[in-house]
């Protein structure tokens, strides 16, 4: 025997940060946030050398003005660094995770979240970390898509992210020390957070995921100084709110009906309008049991930001049998005066509406194979083919991962062109009946997304509807695309190149082999008048689901920042 | 087949819960189960330690009783040297533990689930000191859905 003497005193555990190869006091970024108000984010394409919200502005344009790259000499762009996220010991969902993020950048510095819970400051110029935070998330939390993030906030002093077991954390953004966080999703009811959040006035806007695990989904505002709870708003209306008559009036349907808010709203300062996209009805595929056009599914939905009601919608696919979430950006631009708002939906179709009132202005498909049924140019649906007996396999265009993913569509207000990433892929589903149990997946039906016979694009659209271009791939295009102010349209392939597009044509003028497939959203800024691109590379996520042809490929985890070369 | 109960007995006899036996290691998750104690204030405390050439954490399911702070003491009474890499809200915490030697940790966990810690060190890992600290309660009220409560599995 021992007595406890005779151990070596091993002391006290540190972070494992600390031992990243850091210097030391080099952990404290410049307060660059302290100054970004809602005025700042409201007038964000003023300050083109930042990129300051999700989608770089609050129209979610996916437009950056910088021109310093551009049609002529995007040939010479080359990495100008690389920022490796990989990690030691075991992660939470492993097999599942992917890099979705859109990075932020505010004054040379960027603000970039993972998977798993894990966020860094890096230096934009030289990609070095400065700080980092990670989030314990629980092993065993139900994903219904993968162990994914798509980024922070920052706004007067603080960065704000949501982890995969539905916390929102407010860290102090110049050391990454935790300020506040508050829990708005119960995990053992299958509710999770992948969005990144919305700065509005004096709020942080989140909204729910886990719409494949029959929850109730819901949109939430928090104070931004105390992170004190402002509202929430259901997706799916209780018996006797408006809307509860397109729900079954017996029984719990509605309990279960699913409307998640899980990709991040548009903002109109002038309506005081959010515009959100809501998820799939739950069960997805078994439309039976929940009977009627299942209100506020698969919406166009318009929240006003000071009170959380909602003020108008525009369903895009009533009585949901494919999963066509409507989750998709809603991306505001004006034509002839009018004030409107454009729309990629899974279900293969693209919207135009006033985004005033949501009177629908034109639907146009986008994508070549549509057999689920048809929507006419007033908006009228008719179902087609669907899962509609048990047990017979029924297949269909576009599959549960939709004619576009979640991945964003760009607009550039110089060419007025929307450019859209596609998937041109089918499945099969055969409906299987099955009881509701909180936590455990509803879906009402076995699915198997075609792996052969698919193709993509990246396809130009004008504001009427008409396609102007496509660049065609053999696979599915399954990541956001970015335009720029030198004509360009970035966009990553699951195969992992990296390319530039002529905005105007289409031609592919530049391509880099990233290693990996890319999911996730390129942003652009500037430091020291040099303009770089910034690409999180990393692919996994609900593979199965868009494009099970690469369940195989390799995961990675890096991000890659482009730039031209400097003057010698 | 087994049913739970002899579960254990049939670990043992195939020699599953060793290291060098049926398998070159032990079989993940086939080691003791422990709580952590509660102070009067909430915070919670536990000890875990190596033992010689069992290459497992023992427990290496620890319980919690709820989210907060746990004060831990990591004990290695191994004939080798380990480390212990645990997960906390902020960073994960990561410790070398040479044989013989003890050591401590403060983890900060928020929530319900289950959260792997590991000795990332050699393939400590996969000859079995993989352990989990296990979360128990619920989400806050202010959190859940509002809705009637629903069946559960
Ligand atoms: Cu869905």
């Amino acid at each position: 025997m021992t007595t406890s003497e005779d151990y070596v005193d091993a002391g006290e555990a540190i972070d494992q940060g600390n031992l990243s190869g850091k210097m030391p006091g080099g952990e404290i970024a410049p307060p660059v946030t302290a100054a970004v108000t809602y005025e700042r984010i409201l007038n964000a394409r003023n300050e083109p050398h930042n990129w300051l919200t999700y989608y770089g502005a609050y129209d979610g344009q996916r437009y950056s003005p910088l021109d310093q790259i551009n049609t002529e000499n995007v040939k010479r762009l080359v990495p100008a660094w690389v920022f490796q996220a990989g990690t030691t010991g075991l992660i939470a969902g492993a097999s599942t995770y992917s890099f979705e993020a859109a990075p932020i950048v505010v004054d040379g510095i960027m603000f970039l979240t993972g998977w798993d819970g894990w966020i860094w400051a890096l230096d934009a110029k030289t990609g070095v970390e400065i700080w980092r935070y990670k989030h314990a998330v629980p092993f065993d939390v139900s994903l219904c898509c993968g162990n994914v993030n798509r980024g922070c906030a920052v706004a007067q002093g603080k960065v704000f992210f949501v982890t995969a077991n539905a916390r929102l954390i407010a860290l102090d953004a110049t050391n990454g020390k935790m300020v506040w966080a508050k829990t708005y999703g119960d995990v053992r009811a299958g509710e999770s957070a992948t969005v990144a959040p919305l700065i509005v006035k004096n709020m942080v806007i989140v909204g729910s995921s886990g719409g494949e695990f029959g929850v109730r989904g819901h949109l939430d505002a928090f104070d931004l100084e105390s992170g004190e709870h402002q509202w929430r708003c259901y997706m799916v209306p209780k018996p006797g709110e408006p809307g509860s008559e397109t729900w079954p009036a017996d029984g719990e349907a509605w309990a279960r009906g699913g409307a998640n808010c899980w990709v991040t709203s548009t903002f109109d300062p002038e309506t005081n309008l959010l515009y959100v996209g809501t998820g799939n009805p739950a069960p997805d595929f078994d439309g039976e049991v929940r009977e009627g056009d299942n209100l506020y599914t698969d919406s166009i939905v318009a929240v006003d930001a000071d009170s959380g009601q909602i003020r108008w919608h525009h369903q895009c696919t009533p009585h949901d049998l494919w999963d066509y979430d409507s989750i998709a950006e809603n991306i505001l631009f004006e034509k002839d005066g009018r004030k409107l708002l454009g729309h990629f939906d899974k279900n293969g179709y693209f919207y135009v509406v006033d985004r005033t009132d949501g009177e629908l202005v034109s639907v146009t498909p986008f994508v070549d194979r549509i057999t689920w049924g048809a929507v006419t140019r007033d908006g009228r649906v008719t179902a087609k083919l669907y899962p509609e007996k048990e047990g017979e396999p029924v297949h269909f265009y576009p599959g549960p991962a939709g004619a576009k993913e979640w991945t964003h569509a760009s607009y550039s207000p110089k060419t007025e062109f929307f450019y859209v990433p596609v998937q041109d892929t089918g499945a099969t589903a055969t409906r299987r009946r099955r009881e509701f149990k909180e936590s455990i997946p509803y879906w009402g039906a076995g699915v198997q997304v075609d792996a052969e016979d698919m193709a993509g694009s990246i396809s130009a659209f004008d504001g009427n509807g008409e396609e102007k271009w496509r660049w065609r791939n053999e696979l599915p295009m399954c990541a956001s695309t970015l335009a720029t102010g030198g004509d360009l349209v970035f966009a990553g392939e699951a195969t992992g190149e990296f390319n530039a597009l002529d905005a105007r044509s289409g031609e592919l003028l530049w391509q880099f082999q990233c290693g990996s497939g890319h999911h996730s959203n390129p942003t652009t800024y500037t430091v020291e008048g040099r303009q770089y691109i910034a690409v999180p590379v990393g692919w996994g996520g609900w593979a199965e689901g868009f494009l099970p042809g690469m369940l195989g490929a390799g995961h990675g985890s890096a991000l890659f920042v482009f730039a031209l070369p400097e003057p010698a | 087949m087994t049913t739970a109960p002899e579960r254990t007995d049939l670990l043992k006899e195939l020699g599953l819960d060793v290291q060098n036996h049926a398998t070159l290691g032990r079989v993940l998750g086939t080691g003791k189960i422990g709580r952590a104690s509660e102070g009067s204030d909430g915070r919670m405390q536990a000890t875990i330690r190596i033992n010689e050439d069992e290459l497992m954490w023992d427990p290496s399911i620890l319980v919690m009783p709820h989210g907060g702070d746990i004060d831990l003491e990591l004990v290695n009474d191994d004939k080798n040297t380990h480390c212990a890499l645990l997960p906390s809200n902020g960073d994960r915490k990561f410790i070398w533990l040479v044989n013989h030697s003890r050591g401590r940790a403060t983890l900060n966990l928020d929530g319900p689930g289950y959260y792997w810690y590991s000795s990332p060190t050699g393939n400590d890992e996969g000859r079995g000191l993989t352990g989990a600290i296990v979360v128990l309660g619920d989400a806050p009220p202010e959190a859940r859905l509002d809705r009637p409560d629903q069946p559960q599995p």
